[in-house]
């Protein structure tokens, strides 16, 4: 279990750091978090099933300036070893106990926005120094606060990850019993809600015209097709 | 005018750094240490290994774009830079030229990158993955990254050699039409996303799909909440407390 923490907690950080500070090749979209998590920690079906729940529903959130959109990320990886902590405690596992864990891993999310602000703030504190270091011609200190940077993120990253799967066993341990009966009972409308909810929320946001026609054709579309088939 | 001189090597670790460009993004001068940073092995090449203090001033001053469009800047302000040194006269300096292409280039790529490739890949990938597809989440970062690192590198490279001209070519490139045809397109295949899970729950239900329809002004409902700016997390709370209470009732 402990291996298991670790692992996550790299991921945290690894991933964590595409997410703004690093190359941002989008391995840190929950599709792609979530199923390399569960892959590493040897449950690769929950983690896929994470990813598939989570991807839509803050990709319309635009990280542009200062915004700083909820941390899906973590929320991605937290939820997948919250899927691995319910299985070792609880011997919960399926569908139903995936969706418990990113219904908790959701809100708790909410952690990584202040600890993205307080990261961007410390940041603040470099780039006072960095101008210092241009003022006296120090071309090497520039470089070594802009570095330092990347710390600020990852730790960001990891408390983050860490305020997820710790508050989530919290929650879970006590509340997983109790629930997993009911949301067993919705059957698929609660695993697809999400994926419409973010689609949802994806087409108020693309902003284009004609998005609804288009919308609207593509799905009366699709379903007269498989209807006919 | 003097032909660029800075060797290729340099022009390429100056792109690696640029993978770092939000390695310290903070609030008050935003991307400008990830700025200097890229430019730092290009400026020592020209000035030597002790840089003056006002070329590393003028180069930590506010600093914001897109992080992928940061390369077309800093190609052209190295070669602007060069040929400062050299002593030509220039229509602008690197400073200026940097100041006011740093929005316009940071609208394009928001449209572009954020706005459009990302969905479109997220949701190509996510059509594989409610199949079973394993192997989705490598088709997201093949169809992102394709044109990703395609314009980083591309673009420094391409940014130095044709320094100001390269604003004329992502003009001529028409991005922003782009971006809108790369909407729509995600658009319709979110249309495809959503039959295909409505056609599955009728599947499951023993219904035909037909009734997947009624799914439809549900999700339409969903986004006019979305743009009256109804959170995602509000609409999961919303949807999942109704689900678990008519589980619970009936």
């Amino acid at each position: 279990m402990v291996a298991s923490y670790l692992t996550t907690g790299a991921l945290a950080v690894f991933l964590g750091l595409d997410r703004v500070a690093v190359l941002q090749c989008m391995a840190s979209r929950p599709l792609v978090a979530a199923p390399l998590t569960g892959w590493l920690l040897g449950v690769p079906m929950a983690g896929f099933e994470v990813g598939i729940l989570l991807e839509l529903l803050w990709l319309g959130r635009l990280p542009v300036g200062a915004v700083i959109p909820p941390d899906d990320t973590q929320v991605a990886i937290g939820a997948t070893a919250l899927a691995l902590t319910m299985e070792r405690l609880l011997g919960l596992h399926g569908m139903p106990a995936v969706i418990l864990c990113v219904l908790v891993a959701i809100p708790l999310g909410k952690v990584g926005q202040y600890a993205d602000t307080r990261a961007r703030q410390a940041n603040n504190r470099l780039a006072h120094l960095a101008v210092a270091a241009a003022s006296a011609g120090d071309s090497n200190r520039i470089e070594r606060l802009h570095l330092r940077g990347l710390g600020h993120f990852a730790l960001a990253a990891l408390f983050t990850c860490t305020g997820i799967v710790a508050g989530g066993t919290l929650l879970l341990y006590p509340l997983a019993p109790l629930l997993i009966g009911t949301v067993s009972e919705t059957g698929l409308a609660l695993q697809y809600s999400f994926t419409m909810i973010g689609a949802a929320v994806l087409l108020g946001t693309l902003n284009v015209n004609r998005g609804f026609f288009l919308f609207g054709a593509a799905f009366v579309a699709t379903l007269l097709v498989i209807g006919l088939r | 005018m003097s032909a660029p001189r800075l060797p290729l090597s340099t022009l390429m670790h100056g792109c690696m750094r640029s993978v770092l460009q939000q390695g310290s993004w903070n609030f008050e001068r935003m991307q400008n240490l990830g700025f200097i940073y890229q430019l730092l092995p290009g400026l020592r090449r020209l000035y030597g290994p002790t840089l003056p203090a006002e070329v590393l001033q003028r180069h930590t001053e506010y600093f914001n774009t897109h992080p992928y469009m940061a390369s077309w800047v800093a190609g052209t302000v190295l070669r602007l830079e060069e040929k400062q040194l050299a002593g030509e006269t220039l229509p602008m300096d690197a400073a200026t030229f940097r100041s006011m292409v740093m929005a316009p280039y940071a609208a394009m790529g928001d449209a572009l990158f954020w706005g459009a490739l990302r969905p479109l890949a997220a949701v190509v990938a996510l059509l594989l993955a409610i199949q079973g597809v394993l192997w989705a989440p490598l088709m997201l970062l093949m169809i992102y990254n394709l044109p990703h690192l395609a314009c980083r590198c591309g673009g420094w490279l391409f940014s130095y050699r044709q320094e100001l001209a390269s604003a004329e070519l992502l003009q001529r490139l028409r991005l922003p039409d782009v971006a809108i045809r790369l909407k729509e397109l995600t658009i319709i295949l979110l249309g495809i996303l959503c039959a295909l899970l409505a056609a599955r729950g009728c599947a499951h239900q023993e219904i035909a799909p037909s009734w997947g329809l009624a799914l439809l002004p549900v999700v339409l409902i969903f986004t006019w909440m979305a743009r009256r700016g109804v959170s995602s997390f509000v609409l999961v709370v919303m949807t999942t407390a109704s689900l678990l209470g008519v589980a619970l009732v009936f």
